[in-house]
């Protein structure tokens, strides 16, 4: 034990900013929110307790929390993808040898650097309002625009495409991941007279797999928490008419605007489940379409 | 390793020293309040003079400002509640009042009234306003109303010719139609009111109803709101009100109303917002009330604006208060809030104001008197959840503007949400 102590002391002296961080910012909150999720509590008076109240209200009774997860899930099924897709489709126009090879990643690096800002939002916001920029072009071209924003039935779209062009960090893993693969497998391939789309289902896919499955777990956690793009583009409320109300911005309008942190507590545990629900599914199901190489069977 | 060391101590020694050698006044004001308000550019420019005005008479005291949209301001400061991190003064609504006085967040003013607060001699009728349960929680600091702001180069050129005070909301479709055949539709009549939920109480009053009773039920009824929507909706099947899509943007800042763009030649605000709107609009503008219903009650009041709290989490009260004071008795810091923020409720004040105003100011004020006789009652402060139920008048209303709802359906799921948010609020 003492030797113990004597051989780690000095790690645990220069963990020790991360563990009072973790402890004190993020256990103890999440923590307490576990309790708070159990009571009625408008932040200015004490908490009461009200057991599984909260929670019994939100499946039964609150209609918002159904719309917010409609919205939530469609989100998920439809950026995740479309991300991923472009991500990989990037990283494989990148992955030929180009020597300016470092310049082009970090150009298509940069919207997911910047796609997490307010300002990329407002911009968002603008570009597809009703007289902006892509209703201009769509003009040029004889198309009648829509007021994507501002229309129930297209903004939440205007996400997903905002979604789409974030592909940076997935297409930087993939990029490595595509480098991990043997060349020789192609050379074998282009001897044999493998058409190319079968050399990317049989070889590249297959061989990728371990780092889509990493991906595709990041990638719907984050669609999942997704917060301040929806917050910016729809005032902060979900409007227009609830459409792009994420299940987060719900959780911040229940939280900071009706003062109801409780209820928002409980929103936010729920959140948590669904989302290792999914991150299980993800796991269980891996083993029957993700290999690893140095698996020997 | 030393050679850190050694710096670092020379670093402190030296700081002791001038700390020592000049005495802290010179450095830092050593009394410093906060003070929030939802503003536009123009109020802004106005409140930050004060500031300086305030600041260069006390020297020693530092106001910090901080100012927002009408359409952020609310969601700020529920964080800053929440982190009991309000700023000392805030401004406040009628409509959030009892919200804020009932969590706790604001403290009374009166133990500071007649010692360092001058407001014996205000109107009392406009100060009531701002009393919950008795005591007094937010200083007016101006009375506004409704109104329907218009250009009136379109109205002349429509030759809309109607008594503005006295019309029905006939009267207006007609100024509508009026206005948008002769500008070819290129201008609409009004701006599409459907989610204003303001301009809908009126309407309520008008049927002899309050939105919400004494005992904070909401009695508004389903037929009153589909009343509303379908006059909106028949306005815009005539194609007489401004497109749905710039309807359903919610709040809007008020250069981008219609008025101010030049889509409508009508549009729904304060009245203390005509300056404002005058400051962004290129033709001159009017003054109209809410249209009425023949025979029916007076949808308006009188309503006290805006108002000064003092919240929980100010430490320094007596600054606080000072500030306050100025702000509703100091000579040149009212001359210079004018009328902005509304009619003050200082008799004084109003009379150093009179021989000054400007064109748009005299506008506001001779609407202010045109209406007195026109306005019903005051009604009770809104109860808890009042802000939830805004919200929900503009989320369904969106739906019936956008056509995915029926009129009838929309406005009996509304009263039925306006009821449970209400209940679950208290």
């Amino acid at each position: 034990m003492k030797r113990f102590f004597a051989r780690n002391a000095p790690a645990y002296v220069f963990l020790l900013p991360w563990l009072v961080g973790f402890f004190l910012l993020a256990l103890g909150p999440i923590l307490a929110s576990l309790y708070l999720s159990f009571t009625r509590y408008d932040m200015v008076s004490d908490p009461r307790w009200i057991g599984l109240g909260n929670y019994e209200y939100m499946f039964t009774r609150d209609r918002r929390f159904w719309k917010a997860l409609d919205v939530t899930f469609t989100y998920v099924v439809l950026a995740v993808p479309a991300r991923l897709i472009v991500a990989l489709g990037v990283a494989m126009l990148l992955d030929r040898g180009l020597r300016t090879i470092g310049l082009y990643r970090a150009i298509f690096y940069l919207p997911s650097l910047l796609g997490a800002s307010i300002a990329i939002a407002i911009l968002w916001r603008q570009l597809f309002a009703e007289d902006g920029v892509v209703n201009q072009v769509l003009a040029l071209v004889g198309i009648q625009g829509a007021a994507w924003i501002t229309d129930p039935d297209t903004s939440l779209y205007t996400l997903v495409i905002l979604a789409m062009w974030q592909f940076g960090s997935p297409m930087l893993i993939f990029l490595a991941g595509l480098r991990g693969i043997p060349r020789d497998l192609y050379e074998a391939a282009e001897i044999d007279g493998t058409p190319r789309w079968r050399q990317f289902t049989r070889i590249t896919l297959p061989l990728l797999a371990p780092v889509i499955f990493f991906n595709l777990v990041l990638q719907t956690i984050e669609a999942f928490k997704t917060f301040s793009s929806a917050f910016i583009i729809s005032n902060g409320t979900g409007a227009p008419a609830d459409s792009l109300l994420f299940y987060t911005v719900y959780l911040f309008n229940e939280a900071f605007k009706f003062f109801r942190m409780g209820y928002a507590s409980a929103l936010a545990w729920v959140l948590l489940v669904i989302i290792a629900i999914f991150t299980a599914i993800a796991f269980f199901t891996s083993k029957y379409w993700v290999h690893y190489e140095n698996e020997r069977d | 390793m030393t050679k850190l060391r050694r710096r670092a101590l020379l670093g402190a020694i030296g700081a002791a020293t001038a700390a020592a050698a000049f005495p802290m006044p010179v450095i830092a004001a050593d009394r410093s309040i906060r003070h929030y308000w939802w503003g536009n550019p123009e109020r802004d420019k106005r409140t930050f003079a004060v500031i300086d005005t305030f600041q260069k008479k006390n020297p020693g005291i530092e106001v910090s400002g901080e100012t927002i949209g009408w359409g952020d301001y609310w969601t700020k400061m529920a964080t800053q509640t929440a982190g009991r991190n309000m700023a000392d003064l805030v401004q406040m609504d009628y409509r959030f009042l009892f919200e804020y006085v009932h969590r706790g967040a604001l403290k009374p003013l009166d133990e500071f009234a007649g010692k360092n607060l001058m407001i014996a001699d205000f109107d009392q009728g406009p100060l009531d306003g701002g009393k919950v349960d008795g005591k007094l929680y937010a200083l007016n600091i101006g009375s506004n109303s409704q109104v329907m702001v218009h250009n009136t180069r379109a109205f002349q050129e429509a030759s809309v010719d109607v008594d503005l005070i006295n019309w029905t909301w006939d009267d207006f479709s007609k100024a509508c139609e009026a206005i948008t055949s002769k500008s070819g539709g290129k201008m609409k009549g009004s701006d599409d009111l459907s989610l204003m939920i303001e301009a809908f109480e009126a309407w309520v009053r008008q049927n002899g109803r309050e939105f919400y009773g004494p005992d904070g039920k909401v009695t508004a009824t389903a037929k009153d709101v589909s009343g509303w929507w379908q006059f909106w909706a028949d306005l815009r099947k005539a194609d007489v009100v401004r497109d749905k899509n710039k309807t359903v943007i919610l709040d809007p800042p008020i250069a981008e109303s219609g008025v101010p763009v030049g889509d409508t030649a009508m549009s729904h605000f304060w009245s203390n917002q005509l300056v404002g709107i005058q400051a962004v609009s290129k033709d001159k503008i009017g003054a109209a009330m809410i249209p009425h219903k023949p025979g029916g009650k007076p949808g308006q009041f009188i309503k006290p604006s805006m108002f000064l709290s003092l919240t929980r989490d100010a430490k320094d009260t007596e600054t606080a208060i000072a500030y306050m004071n100025a702000w509703v008795n100091d000579p040149e810091i009212t001359s210079i809030l004018g009328l902005e923020r509304g009619i003050p409720c200082s008799p004084k004040v109003r009379a150093a104001l009179a021989p000054k105003l400007t064109e748009v100011e005299k506008l506001s004020v001779d609407y202010f008197d045109a209406i007195q006789s026109k306005v019903g009652p005051l009604p009770l402060p809104a109860p808890k959840g009042a802000g939830e139920v805004r919200d929900a008048f503009m989320r369904t209303g969106t739906d019936v503007v956008l056509g995915k709802m029926e009129v009838a359906e929309a406005a009996g799921m509304f009263i039925q949400d306006a009821q449970d948010i209400v209940d679950r609020a208290q």
